[in-house]
């Protein structure tokens, strides 16, 4: 399949998440995948090497903040940290990419401003569509959620997507 | 009210102190619960299920 033409701006969540479940080459499907500075640091503290994996087109920005007061103002209210005021600063300069986030809060904020946004989740059943990988392959990750990764997900929740995708793909 | 014991890294703390000292809060439990108050408001289950739910569906229907 052809790559994506998508860009995306990333929060650390996604990449740890991904790289706990040894699936960030997922990732190689986007154009490039927008890492600011202190989202950076954040994600080296916890998973060193994931940064590392030269497949993934990885583009690493200057931690800069926007000025716009709006933004400014929601990133205050909903209390968020200054990797998330990064991601979505770099949002506002890159608006026709995608967010990454698994950040409830840092979420809010990206729709208020108008941006799309997916999380882990996102990318691991989309993985299917773009024919990254199989259904099953998918449905056995999300199995692996609870015990593999940090990721907080309701396990009643993972057993309805479970069976979302089993009952789409006749599995 | 419960009363509940917990550990905070040093830093945090002393951010919660400097926000009393600058007359924000009354003392630093205020501080805390105001967080905790905050964190519950934008963590809320429903919203976090509108999320994942969105997500499937974009992972299984999106276009691009």
């Amino acid at each position: 399949m052809i790559k994506s033409t998508l860009k995306i701006v990333c929060d650390s969540g996604p990449i740890i998440h991904l790289d706990e479940l040894n699936c960030l080459h997922l990732l190689e499907d986007f154009q490039e995948v927008l890492i600011p500075d202190a989202v950076q640091k954040e994600i080296k503290r916890y998973r060193p090497l994931s940064l590392s994996k030269l497949s993934v087109p990885f583009v690493f920005s200057p931690g800069n903040i926007s000025d716009n007061a709006r933004l400014l103002t929601l990133c205050r209210v909903f209390s968020l940290d200054v990797g998330e005021i990064e991601a979505l600063s770099l949002m506002e300069k890159n608006p026709q990419a995608l967010f990454l986030t698994d950040d409830a809060s840092a979420r809010m904020v990206a729709e208020q401003m108008g941006f799309r946004v997916h999380g882990t989740i996102g990318i691991l059943v989309r993985a299917i569509r773009r024919s990254q990988m199989e259904a099953r392959e998918v449905l056995s990750l999300l199995k692996q959620i609870p015990s593999k990764t940090t990721l907080f997900i309701k396990r009643s929740l993972l057993d309805e997507i479970t069976l979302k995708i089993k009952k789409e793909f006749n599995l | 009210m419960k009363t509940i014991q917990t550990e905070v890294p040093e830093q945090l703390y002393k951010k919660a102190l400097a926000l009393v000292k600058e007359g924000w809060f009354r003392d630093e439990k205020d501080v805390f619960s105001e967080a905790i108050r905050r964190f519950l408001d934008t963590h809320r289950p429903e919203l976090m299920e509108k999320f994942i739910r969105d997500d499937v569906e974009w992972g299984l229907h999106g276009h691009d």
